[in-house]
């Protein structure tokens, strides 16, 4: 009975990696083509952009924060570094940078209305979504633009000629925010934050920095997110660029087990939520299932990870109940 | 003398006195014409917004613009208040179908004719509605491919293996594309047994990085597929993303080449078009439909029509690699690209 138990906690506290497997393997039973390392590769490539957003939409929901400009902001960080390629000719890494330095910018200034002005995030990146969006509309006079050949061929790279660039991106930004998570105080203070923000302070955290790193982290990753992302498209940037993105990052964050309520998540998580996504997407378009059917099998598979997951919850919270024993009639009526 | 002499001189200036005025008379029309639009999102409707502007503005009439930056309750409060200053004719490019019929009825109501410029409300019995035939377009385009698979199929034998990228599922547009492709896939399979294999689907959303994963995963899983159409053209840098590490991306005339088509006549598929990759591309006549939005509005105005309903079809047309010398002006993405759009 105990071990059976065991094994039902053990499964709830996995969930989502139980469900990624079992949908790897129904997909490979399905077509064996599946399991081809070309077929992998693909899933973790198309999965990078999202998974980068999802490092710092994770980071941003460990506070109990979000952000809803992401998508913007890795649709006006390409569209700067893109003018000014096209512009001024400048090579693939200075366009890097600069579209790094538009994406910090952004979260800076998200990062500035939240702490100082002291308006909640949802109101703040909501303003920001539509202004950012609006801002690069403006710049490139609601016009696509294609970015020079070199843009496609940074995409297509292929490191010590087997693992494409957006895979190596993807693996140093989550090496990274595991990193900065679990292995510094930056990370830990994040955590104290989304637990308890006030007992934070009164332990001596300086909640508003943290805070304001946090959204300044969120908006340098949606830059390199965009900018990977332009990368693999062919180096064509028009003004739907970007929109939705933000839902995709805080899915997978939450299906890697982040709460939106802030205090728990993980970087490996993200990962494996950023990958399941993926993963169902290119399962069902490789088996060929109806295009009608597909977005509710997708929409099915990850309310079946939520599900899961709010088990696990409700299970641990049984857990660490606290049982006080009832005080006996006898005892009470005693001395 | 001297007084003929005047008298000559007066006639003169009073002869080009009436020449000159009736000429500017003859070119203002007094007519204002209300256009009302969504943002421009891409360069088709940067293209469709041109078109309209300077066809009525070439006409002499007052264009009063108005950007609703894709708000549909924004647009009938822009539509009212162009009600409200007399406009004698409306012309928008809605939202959705849908805010299309409540802006339709409230012109309507208010005795202002009006029309609706390529993207149909969902009732179409109201207002003149000036639409693209997407099935037609299509057929004409996916036509030319597949008569060249089928010259492939006759030296070679071999089924061609036919791929196709749907747009958005709730798009009235995508889905008239995807007719007009399995239109042509089944007449000829019906015509010519074992031509074409079972088409593939790719869902793209109308979004390019839905597009790429589910192209990849496509190609992965089928390799041999020789045949893609593109409900639109602006997935050809993705297609080309997918392609090109695979060795794919090969222009006409060469081994290995795939054959390619599209819809829509941007300047991308023209410059693809003349670079060789891109076999054709069903256009929407972005000209001809801003002339016939233009000539029915005028002739409803004229006629003190105030409830003109009508729905006028542009049946496109495919410009190929055949026709591109011919047909080149006429498609609205080739003008774009000659006018340098794609260097700016």
């Amino acid at each position: 009975m105990n071990s059976r138990m065991n094994i039902r906690q053990l499964l709830l506290n996995n969930s989502t990696i139980v469900l990624f497997i079992v949908v790897f393997i129904i997909f490979g039973i399905w077509s064996p083509l599946f399991y081809s390392p070309e077929n992998i590769t693909n899933i973790i490539k198309q999965a990078a952009f999202t998974g980068i957003v999802a490092v710092g939409m994770t980071f941003v929901l460990l506070t109990a924060g979000i952000d809803l400009s992401v998508g913007s902001n890795m649709y006006l960080s390409v569209v700067v570094s893109g003018l000014l390629m096209r512009s001024t000719g400048i090579d693939v890494l200075p366009a890097l940078i600069i579209s790094l330095i538009v994406g910090t910018l952004f979260g800076a200034f998200n990062a500035f209305c939240i702490v100082r002005l002291k308006i909640i995030p949802f109101m703040t990146t909501l303003g920001t979504l539509i202004i950012g969006r609006g801002i690069g509309t403006a710049l490139t006079e609601s016009k696509q633009i294609d970015f020079p050949e070199k843009m496609n061929d940074f995409g297509q790279t292929l490191f010590l000629g087997i693992i494409p660039m957006p895979i190596v991106v993807f693996a140093l930004v989550m090496l990274a925010g595991y990193v900065l998570l679990t292995r510094t105080q930056f990370g830990r203070q994040i955590y104290a934050i989304g637990n308890d923000p006030e007992a934070a302070r009164k332990a001596g955290i300086d909640v508003d920095r943290v805070m304001a790193l946090v959204y300044i982290l969120c908006g340098f990753f949606a830059g390199l997110a965009g900018f990977v992302l332009v990368s693999q498209l062919g180096g064509r940037v028009d003004r739907s660029f970007g929109e939705g993105r933000e839902f995709d990052a805080i899915a997978a964050a939450v299906l890697g087990g982040t709460s939106l309520f802030g205090g728990v998540g993980n970087v490996f998580g993200t990962f494996v939520g950023a990958l399941l996504i993926q993963m169902v997407q290119t399962g069902l378009q490789f088996n060929l299932v109806n295009l009608y059917l597909q977005p509710m099998v997708k929409a099915v598979v990850i309310f079946l990870a939520i599900f899961f997951d709010s088990l696990r919850e409700a299970s641990q919270k049984r857990l660490k109940r606290r049982f006080i024993r009832p005080v006996s009639a006898s005892t009470a009526g005693g001395d | 003398m001297k007084t003929s002499m005047k008298y000559l001189g007066l006639f003169v200036i009073a002869v080009l006195s009436v020449v000159v005025s009736f000429g500017v008379v003859s070119a203002q029309t007094d007519v204002t014409i209300c256009f009302g639009f969504q943002d421009l999102e891409t360069e088709f409707w940067v293209a469709g917004h041109r078109a309209i502007t300077e066809t009525l503005r070439g006409q002499g009439i007052e264009v009063l613009e108005y950007n609703a930056n894709e708000d549909p309750n924004r647009q009938l409060e822009q539509i009212r208040e162009c009600i409200a200053q007399g406009v004698d004719g409306i012309i928008i490019i809605p939202q959705d179908g849908d805010s299309a019929n409540t802006i339709v009825a409230e012109a309507q109501e208010n005795d202002v004719p009006i029309a609706v410029f390529n993207r149909p409300p969902n009732d179409r019995s109201a207002g003149v509605i000036v639409v693209a035939d997407n099935v037609s377009a299509t057929e004409q385009a996916v036509e030319f491919i597949a008569q060249k698979a089928l010259r492939q199929f006759e030296i070679t034998g071999e089924a061609v293996t036919p791929l196709i990228l749907v747009g958005a599922l709730q798009d009235t547009n995508a889905i008239g594309r995807r007719d007009g492709f399995f239109n042509v896939i089944t007449r000829y399979n019906e015509r010519y047994p074992g031509l074409f294999n079972e088409p593939i689907e790719v869902a793209t959303e109308w979004d390019a990085a839905t597009a790429l994963a589910n192209l990849e995963a496509a190609i992965t899983a089928n390799p041999n597929v020789d045949f893609i159409f593109t409900s639109s053209d602006f997935l050809f840098p993705t297609i080309r993303s997918v392609l090109e590490p695979r060795g794919m991306w090969v222009p006409m005339g060469q081994p290995g080449h795939v054959l390619l088509a599209g819809l829509d006549g941007d300047a991308t598929a023209c410059q693809l078009i003349d670079q060789g990759y891109v076999d054709a591309t069903g256009v929407q006549n972005l000209f001809l439909e801003a002339e016939l939005t233009m000539n029915r509005l005028l002739q409803a105005i004229e006629a003190g029509e105030t409830a003109p309903n009508e729905v006028l079809l542009d049946p496109g047309f495919a410009l190929t690699a055949g026709n591109i010398f011919f047909q080149r002006s006429d498609m609205w993405g080739c003008v774009l690209y000659d006018d340098g759009f794609l260097d700016q």
